[in-house]
C-alpha cells in the first residue's frame, strides 16, 4: 500500500498553494513594493513545496503501518491529557495537575494502577520542590495555597 | 601561536570551579541520557535548553553545561549497544556489532570500559583538530558575502539527508516546512505581519525550542505507547572489571585511526557520525590481521565508538565557525545560541573568544571528567538504564514540559508543544526526517534576511547568486549532495545492514 505518502502529498500541495496564495496577499510595506519583499521567500518555498509533494503524489514510498484505532485513540488521550495538564497548571496549581498528568501516562505505558500513582505523586512532590527551593523556579500552587 | 593563547585563555574561563561544576553535572545527565534507549542525545539537549535558559545561566555557563550533556549522551548511547544491542541513536549501531557479542561472553564490563577509553580518545583527536581547524575556517568564512551565505544555507540542507539518506525529495519537503513556520511572525525588515491571522501569539514568530522539545521529545513519548515499550527490555548482567594495560594498548591503534576518520566525516557536510564509525569499523576490519570482528573482538568495539565520538566533535566546526550545523543534537545546540542572542559564524571568533574558547577548553575538561566517571560509576548508569520506561518516560515528559512553562509561565506555549508533538508523530510515520525541519525554522530567518540582501544590492537581478567562484562551487556541491545519495546511498545502506546481520 502506498496511500500515506499520496494522501500526505496532496495536504502538502494544498498547504504550498495556500501558502503561496497568502504570499500573494500581503499588504503593500509602508515605502513602496522593492524588487524584493516579504513575500519573495515565501513564494520560493511554496514552489519547493509544491514541486517536491507532486514528485510525493507521484512516485510514493511503501507506508508505514499505522497504529489500529484503539490505538490512536488512546494516542489521543494522552495528548489530551497534556493539554489539560497545560490548562490545569495554573487555576488548579502544579502538584496537583501533574501527579494526575504522570499517573494517567504511566498508567496508558502500562504500569500497574497503584505504581502509575505512585510515580505521579511522588515525581510530581519531588520536582515541586527541586524547582522552587533548589532551583529557584517558581511553579504555582493552585488550589494547595493556603 | 595565536591559537595557543586564546585555547590558555579558554581554559582560565574552563578551569574556574563554576565552569568545572556544571561540565560535571552536564557530564553525568549527559551519560544518563544516553543511556536512556530511546532519548538520544538531541532530545536530551532540547530538554536542557530551557532549562538552562530560565535558570537565567550565562552563555558561558550554558554552554559549557550542554557541550558537555552532548559529549555525555555520546558516552552514553553506546551503554544500551553493549547491554542490550540496541543502539541508543543511529552512529552506536557499530559499536553493537562487537560489544554486544563481547557482553554476551561475559566481559561487559571490559567492553564498557574499553569504549569509554576509545570514546575519550576520539574526543580528544577530535577537539585537537577542531582547535586547529575552527580558526582558519573562520577566517576563511570572513570571505562569505550575502550570495555565498545563501549558497551555503543551501548546502546546509541539500547534504542534510547525509549520504545515506533515504528519499531526498522528503528531506527537501521537511526544509521547505521549517522554513515555512521560521517566516510565521512580523517580517523584520518591513514589519508586514506574515501568516499571523491577527493572533498576537504568533506575532513574534514560533519559538523553536518549544517546536524541538514536541517534534522530539512528545512524538517519542507517541512512539513509546504505541510500541508498547512500556516494559523495557532485558539487558545483559554486568561482570566484575578485568582490565590489564595490555588490553588497552591493544586498542590504542584502532582508537587513534578511529578519531581522526570520525573527526574528517564530522567536519565535512553530509557525512555524519554513521558514516564515521561505519569507516572506522570496516578499516579496523580490513587491517587487522585475523580478528574475530563481529565476535566480540575489543577493537570492533574500539574503532567505531572513537570514530562516532570524533564525529561529534567534528561536527561543532561547521557548526560553531559558519552556523550550519551537520546533524540534529548540533542543530539543537544551535538552537542555544542562537536563542542566548550569540549568533554563530566567523565572527562568533572575533566577537567572543572567550565563549567560544572556553568552550573548546571546557570539551577537554568535560572529557576527562567523563572518563574518569564512565569507569568507576557505571554500576550506576547501569541501574538507571534497567527502570521500566513506563516509569520514566512520563517523568521525563513532566520535566520537559516544565522546562518550556519556566520559560514564559504560559500555557500556550504548552499547547503548542503538543501540537508540535502530534505534528512529529504524523509526519515520523510518513518517513519525514524531523531534522530539517528543525534546521530550517533556525536558519530560515538568516537565510532569508542575506537572499533579500544580496538580492537589493543587484537591484533584484537574481543571477547575483551565482557570481563568484566560490558560491558557484558550494551550489555544486549541493547538487551533488542531493543526487550522489540517490545513487550510492543504496549501495552503503545494503553494506550497512549486511554487516549488522553477518
Amino acid at each position: 500500500m502506498r496511500i500515506n505518502d499520496r494522501v500526505f502529498g496532496m495536504l502538502m500541495l494544498i498547504l504550498a498553494v495556500a501558502y503561496g496564495w497568502e504570499a500573494t496577499q500581503f499588504p503593500i510595506p509602508f515605502g513602496g513594493n522593492e524588487s524584493v519583499g516579504p513575500e519573495t521567500f515565501p513564494i520560493m518555498l511554496s514552489i519547493i513545496l509544491g514541486i517536491s509533494s507532486i514528485y510525493l503524489i507521484v512516485k510514493p514510498d511503501p507506508d508505514e503501518k499505522w497504529a489500529p484505532i484503539p490505538m490512536l485513540l488512546q494516542l489521543l488521550s494522552v495528548a489530551v491529557a497534556l493539554l489539560i495538564f497545560a490548562w490545569a497548571i495554573e487555576p488548579v496549581g502544579f502538584i496537583p495537575s501533574a501527579a494526575l498528568v504522570v499517573s494517567f501516562i504511566s498508567w496508558r505505558m502500562g504500569a500497574a494502577v497503584k505504581h502509575s500513582v505512585i510515580t505521579g505523586i511522588v515525581s510530581s512532590i519531588v520536582i515541586f520542590f527541586l524547582f522552587n527551593y533548589v532551583l529557584e523556579l517558581a511553579l504555582p500552587l493552585g488550589i494547595l495555597e493556603l | 601561536m595565536e591559537t595557543m593563547t586564546l585555547l590558555m585563555h579558554g581554559f582560565a574561563v574552563a578551569l574556574t570551579p563554576e565552569s568545572v561544576m556544571f561540565a560535571i553535572i552536564g557530564a553525568i545527565l549527559g551519560t544518563l541520557i544516553g543511556a536512556l534507549p530511546g532519548l538520544g542525545p538531541a532530545n536530551g539537549v532540547a530538554i536542557l535548553i530551557p532549562l538552562a535558559f530560565s535558570l537565567g545561566l550565562s552563555a558561558t555557563s550554558s554552554l559549557i553545561l550542554l557541550t558537555s550533556v552532548y559529549a555525555g549522551a555520546m558516552y552514553g548511547g553506546r551503554i544500551s549497544s553493549i547491554l542490550l544491542n540496541i543502539p541508543g541513536d543511529e552512529p552506536a549501531m557499530m559499536t553493537c556489532l562487537d560489544g554486544y557479542p563481547m557482553a554476551l561472553k561475559g566481559k561487559a564490563a571490559e567492553a564498557l570500559a574499553i569504549s569509554a577509553i576509545a570514546s575519550f580518545i576520539g574526543s580528544f583527536i577530535a577537539t585537537v583538530g577542531l582547535v586547529i581547524l575552527a580558526p582558519i575556517l573562520a577566517k576563511f568564512a570572513l570571505k562569505f558575502g550575502p550570495s555565498e551565505y545563501f549558497a551555503l544555507f543551501v548546502l546546509a540542507f541539500a547534504t542534510l539527508g547525509g549520504v545515506t539518506g533515504k528519499n531526498q525529495f522528503k528531506t527537501i519537503m521537511a526544509a521547505a516546512l521549517g522554513l515555512m513556520i521560521a517566516t510565521v511572525g512580523i517580517d523584520l525588515s518591513t514589519g508586514v505581519q506574515r501568516y499571523t491571522f491577527n493572533m498576537l501569539e504568533l506575532f513574534e514568530g514560533v519559538d523553536f525550542i518549544i517546536a524541538i522539545v514536541g517534534l522530539f521529545a512528545i512524538s517519542e513519548l507517541f512512539f513509546f505507547i504505541e510500541r508498547h515499550a512500556g516494559d523495557g527490555l532485558k539487558q545483559v548482567a554486568i561482570n566484575k572489571l578485568k582490565l590489564t594495560a595490555a588490553d588497552i594498548i591493544r586498542v590504542l591503534p584502532a582508537s587513534v585511526r578511529g578519531g581522526i576518520l570520525g573527526f574528517v566525516a564530522g567536519v565535512l557536510p553530509g557525512a555524519g557520525a554513521s558514516l564515521g564509525s561505519f569507516i572506522s569499523y570496516s578499516l579496523e576490519k580490513k587491517i587487522s590481521d585475523k580478528g574475530e570482528f563481529g565476535k566480540g573482538d575489543s577493537r570492533g568495539v574500539a574503532a567505531p565508538e572513537s570514530g562516532n565520538n570524533g564525529a561529534a566533535s567534528g561536527a561543532l566546526v561547521p557548526m560553531l565557525t559558519l552556523g550550519v550545523p551537520g546533524s540534529g543534537t548540533t542543530a539543537v545546540l544551535l538552537a542555544m545560541l542562537i536563542s542566548l542572542n550569540i549568533s554563530p559564524g566567523p565572527m562568533l571568533f572575533q566577537q567572543n573568544a572567550d565563549l567560544v574558547w572556553g568552550v573548546i577548553a571546557a570539551m577537554f575538561v568535560g572529557n576527562l571528567v567523563l572518563l574518569l566517571l564512565n569507569i568507576p560509576m557505571i554500576g550506576i548508569f547501569v541501574k538507571l538504564l534497567s527502570i521500566p520506561p513506563k516509569y520514566l518516560m512520563p517523568v521525563v515528559t513532566l520535566i520537559a514540559s516544565v522546562g518550556i512553562y519556566a520559560v514564559s509561565h504560559s500555557a500556550i506555549d504548552l499547547y503548542f508543544m503538543v501540537a508540535f508533538g502530534v505534528l512529529g508523530y504524523i509526519l515520523r510515520k510518513v518517513d519525514i526526517p524531523l531534522v530539517p525541519v528543525i534546521l530550517g525554522m533556525l536558519l530560515g530567518p538568516e537565510m532569508e534576511k542575506n537572499l533579500r540582501h544580496a538580492l537589493v544590492l543587484s537591484d533584484g537581478d537574481w543571477s547575483v547568486l551565482f557570481n563568484s567562484g566560490l558560491s558557484i562551487t558550494l551550489w555544486a556541491i549541493s547538487i551533488l549532495g542531493l543526487v550522489l545519495p540517490m545513487i550510492i546511498g543504496p549501495i552503503i545502506r545494503s553494506k550497512m545492514s549486511k554487516s549488522k546481520e553477518a
